[in-house]
């Protein structure tokens, strides 16, 4: 947990508010304010919220869609938010893809496979000939599971799993260091939806690939994720190891979501109550919060007088597990 | 345990075919069910699965290309398969059977107040005045949870919060005391925490209101936490059916084996997911012995030549595979669904990763 | 629910193998049965289905290259009237002999009615092509750009309020009757009203997720107008053509009716309409023939241009 210190960093976001203009001058609506957290070479780190808690807006801005109105975004050492050289820019495209959450919409109906899937190749001329650029097409397309012979298809002809992995193999053809997967099996219908999560953590495991997995629900998480961070309305509350945000949630609201995943099994479903997230519970004096850590890597957003309670309330977990 | 109880409505060999361009598309092939008075009866299945398209012959609400061809849907001596037109209908859809869709937005009216629309329907089958149609609305919005409602009669659906809104459209079906209220994926579009608290909500209203239940979902986590009984569907046909204990506890046909171990919440860390392969079958062709067998690593070989027959297992429960003829090999549930309750309970007990104190 | 009879509707042939478990095999499941798709040869397949298509299509053609022949082996003008000095040529009924009868002139309308079609038919295909292109190109990069959305946006609205008879009178009077300069009167303005529509076209599927992706990729600006926008708007520009031909075609015949198009020495169904409403009481076919013969090929053109529309839409490709 806490040799988090001596592995190397591909990642960080400092301070980053994003704000959007509304119709209203005055007011700007913040989507995300002062997130702040590090990811790992290597790790898949979850982002986990509800809608409009402001997590696709941050993995969007990792890939410079939505602009930092504040902090700012390193990546490999080098700043990337705000203006940066167009030369720079390239280099965060090839080093940065995104997979999408609906496959539906997020290829060109219009275009076969292979071009879907050869788009940044073609951007980037990263092929010696037409024979090799071909031969790398096949080689994507064959890594996520489908066949060169789909090269010539349309996306309309696939299932919405098999479109995923077009989507996914469009990003991987890139050789890509990091990866924001923004809800990407949200959209497709359970039963494949873990084929998707296999083959995501097949190819991390070939590719050293480093995973921001955006998703809305914990129970996909848990399987997925190295580390968590929970965020909600904006605000990242908590950040913890994945095991550890199991087994100790902190925050109410992340407890809150821990208790609304469905489980599989109508007995144990009769007695399980769903915990409503309260914010009176929280300290509503005004004081200001930061991020405080409450155990190595086990981070939550709270202030003075709430980090006391959630000390406790960490000791007692520590405790009772310990009896156990 | 249903066996004596009379059913309030019950389907017979139903089956609906759509016309698309030139050609047909069956998209149930001859579904049986009987409902009974009080139950939840769920109905899981993936997209395509024909789980809508089936309780829609329940409110004549199928699309202009879709035609019952065959069968008989019972609701208090009338077959509903027999109504036309929407004077036929009248008096029971949105009366007596009522729906409540995916997406609260499509249902309302953006550009109505919400107390409108609930008036709207009260007023309409029940023949009451218009003051006594507004006190029942308050009324109701108040049971589905409406903090303040009498506040927010007068507000449109752009000020409710997507969670909010469902609570209205539940009000909105539940305003004329139907006798059935189908939930068909009431919670997809939302978040799971407000999954969660209209799940409680509907459970919690068809205790106080003694409401029959159909609830169509997906995710058979909602499923163990709403239904009674549950029917499986695949490709057109309900494959098993049962209590919710036989169905998670003691699944007999490969799908819902494979819908079960799919779940990620049984996922272990470092351990591949199980998944289906492949995709459903097309509804546009004939379909030749179990639909399921492409996609099914125990098919057997009759299982591509001839449609298995519905086997019993318990008197409440059935399913529509050839593993349960004696000739059959004898064939044990994948190993992730094995000892499912214990699993769970470690899970969500002290110490477990869903344990929430 | 009933339980159907256990085993005896079950009529299994006896073969001994049945119960054994199949092959599985994973790829299997990833082919696709459907034959090869291929956008053109659909959009044809279905063009060709509805028979009504075919018919109005085959009349379009016969039209269309009737005009295009037919003046040339008539050598018809209207400078030369042949018959000018026998008055018994003069306002002959349609026969065999003539078959849309003769004018004031002693002049086969036959001969007048195709060689105005021909001018029509040119100068609203010309300026179609004219305008689409400019159109299409600059609302494209209209519609991608919000700087140029802005001064556009003025430009526009300068435009679209400048009474277009006025301007058509000054530049007629400026430039002089002719082909070439009609063309210019009808296109002057014309291309803006098309770049608007596209630029509206193209902002709605602009912020669509595939065009994200796209950007994730480091997709340029045109190649994304050129491999994701323009694609998608096959359809409506194949609609906007439709109606953009007979509309033009309108306009010529209403400008050389107005006397503002066409020069005396070229053939124009707009002067002939023009000229022959004053023999309506006497002789009403001299008007109506050049009449019919403009509503049968602009209804035409609407139609098969519709109906293209219709099949370059992918979601009648089913």
């Amino acid at each position: 947990m806490s040799n988090n210190e001596d592995r190397e960093v591909i990642l960080s976001i400092k301070h980053v508010d994003i704000s959007f203009d509304t119709g209203n001058k005055k007011k700007k609506f913040v989507a995300v304010k002062d997130a702040n957290f590090d990811i790992y070479k290597g790790e898949t780190f979850a982002l986990v919220g509800e809608s409009g808690s402001g997590k696709t807006t941050l993995g969007r801005a990792i890939l410079r869609i939505n602009p930092c109105s504040a902090g700012e975004i390193i990546f490999e050492g080098k700043r990337i938010s705000g203006k940066i050289s167009r030369e720079e820019d390239r280099n965060v495209v090839r080093n940065i893809q995104m997979i999408f959450q609906d496959p539906a919409a997020s290829l060109n109906e219009r275009a076969t496979i292979e071009y879907c899937v050869s788009e940044g190749l073609l951007n980037f001329h990263l092929y010696k000939d037409e024979a090799d650029r071909i031969a790398k097409v096949d080689k994507a397309l064959t890594d996520v599971g489908l066949l060169p012979e789909h090269k010539s298809r349309y996306p309309h002809e696939f299932s919405g799993g098999q479109r995923q992995r077009v989507g996914i193999a469009r990003a991987m053809i890139m050789d890509p260091k990091f990866i924001v997967a923004d809800e990407p099996i949200s959209a497709l219908d359970v039963s494949i939806r873990a084929q998707v999560l296999n083959l995501m953590n097949k190819l991390k495991a070939e590719k050293h690939l480093t995973y921001l997995f955006i998703a809305h629900d914990l129970s996909v998480v848990r399987f997925i994720a190295d580390r968590i961070a929970v965020i909600h309305l904006g605000e990242i509350v908590e950040i913890a190891d994945s095991e550890t945000l199991f087994k100790y949630p902190l925050h109410p609201y992340t407890v809150s979501l821990l208790s609304a995943v469905p489980m599989p099994d109508p007995i144990v479903e009769r007695t399980r109550r769903h915990k409503v997230y309260d914010p009176s519970v929280l300290d509503n004096s005004g004081a200001p919060r930061q991020m405080y850590e409450i155990r190595p890597g086990h981070f939550v957003y709270a202030t003075e007088k709430e980090r006391a309670q959630y000390e406790e309330k960490a000791l007692a977990a520590e405790q009772a597990q310990g009896e156990a | 345990m249903a066996e004596e109880r009379t059913p309030i409505l019950s389907a017979k060999d139903v089956e609906v075919k759509f016309r698309v361009r030139d050609r047909y598309l069956t998209a149930i092939r001859g579904v049986s069910l009987d409902l009974y008075e009080g139950e939840t009866f769920a109905i899981v299945g993936e997209s395509a699965s024909g789980k809508s398209v089936f309780t829609k012959t329940f409110t004549g609400m199928l699309e202009s290309n879709g035609e019952i061809t065959n069968g008989s849907v019972m609701f208090h001596g009338q077959d509903l398969t027999k109504l036309k037109t929407d004077k036929d209908w009248e008096g029971i859809r949105g009366a007596k059977i009522s729906t409540v869709f995916q997406d609260p937005m499509t249902s309302l009216n953006p550009i109505r107040t919400i107390g409108s629309q609930i008036t709207e329907v009260i007023e309409k089958h029940q023949k009451v005045s218009k003051a006594e149609a507004k006190e029942q609305a308050i009324n109701i919005m108040e049971r589905v949870g409406i903090v303040n409602a009498a506040n927010r009669f007068d507000e449109y659906p752009f000020q409710y919060s997507g969670g909010m809104r469902q609570r209205i459209v539940i009000a909105i079906a539940l305003s004329c005391h139907p006798e059935i209220l189908i939930c068909d994926e009431p919670t997809t579009a939302l978040d799971v925490t407000i999954q969660a608290q209209i799940i409680g909500l509907i459970r919690d209203l068809q205790k106080e209101l003694k409401f029959t239940t159909i609830y169509i979902t997906h995710d058979l986590g909602v499923v163990a936490n709403v239904a009674d009984r549950v029917g499986v569907m695949y490709g057109g046909q309900i494959v098993e059916y049962g209590t919710v204990e036989e169905i998670f506890f003691e699944p007999q046909h490969p799908y819902t084996w494979a819908l079960l171990s799919s779940l990620p919440q049984l996922g272990v860390k470092g351990q591949e997911l199980s998944f289906i392969t492949g995709t459903p079958p097309s509804l546009f062709n004939q379909i030749k012995g179990d639909a399921f067998a492409p996609r099914n690593p125990h098919a057997l070989k009759i299982d591509f030549e001839q449609e298995p027959p519905f086997f019993k297992v318990s008197d409440t429960h059935y399913a529509k595979t050839w593993l349960l003829d004696p000739r059959a090999p004898k064939l044990e549930k994948p190993e992730v669904i094995q000892d499912l309750h214990k699993k769970i309970e470690k899970m969500t007990g002290k110490g477990g990763a869903f344990h929430v104190e | 629910m009933e339980e159907k009879s256990l085993m005896e509707d079950v009529k299994t042939e006896e073969r001994s193998d049945l119960f054994e478990f199949a092959a599985f095999d994973e790829h299997e499941s990833e082919h696709i049965a459907a034959p090869q798709y291929s956008y053109w040869k659909s959009v044809w397949r279905t063009f060709i289905k509805n028979k009504f298509t075919v018919a109005v299509s085959i009349v379009m053609i016969i039209l269309v290259l009737f005009s295009l022949i037919q003046p040339m082996l008539s050598g018809y003008s209207p400078l030369i009237a042949p018959h000018v000095n026998e008055p018994e040529m003069r306002f002959l009924q349609p026969s065999a002999e003539h078959i849309f009868g003769t004018d004031n002139l002693g002049n086969e309308v036959w001969d007048a009615v195709w060689a105005g079609a021909r001018n029509s038919i040119i100068i609203s295909f010309v300026c179609t092509a004219i305008t689409m292109v400019i159109g299409v190109v600059v609302g494209a990069i209209w519609g991608f750009s919000k700087k140029m959305d802005k001064w556009m946006l003025e430009v526009y609205n300068v435009v679209s309020n400048v009474p277009f008879l006025l301007l058509a009178m000054i530049l007629s009077y400026v430039l002089g009757a002719g082909m070439g300069s009609l063309i210019f009167v009808m296109c002057v303005t014309e291309w803006i009203f098309v770049a608007f529509f596209i630029r509206t076209q193209v902002m709605i599927i602009r912020d669509r997720e595939y065009n994200l992706a796209s950007k994730c990729l480091g997709t340029s600006t045109w190649t994304m107008i050129k491999n994701n926008i323009l694609p998608y708007l096959i359809s409506v520009i194949m609609t906007y053509v439709s109606r953009q031909i007979p509309a033009l075609i309108s306009y010529e015949v209403f400008l050389s009716y107005m006397g503002l198009g066409l020069g005396v020495t070229k053939a124009s169904l707009g002067r002939m309409i023009s000229i022959y409403t004053s023999y309506m009481n006497g002789y009403p076919h001299l008007f109506w023939i050049p009449v019919i013969v403009l509503a049968i090929l602009s209804i035409s053109l609407y139609i098969v241009g519709q109906r293209l529309a219709d099949a370059a839409d992918p979601r009648t490709h089913m």
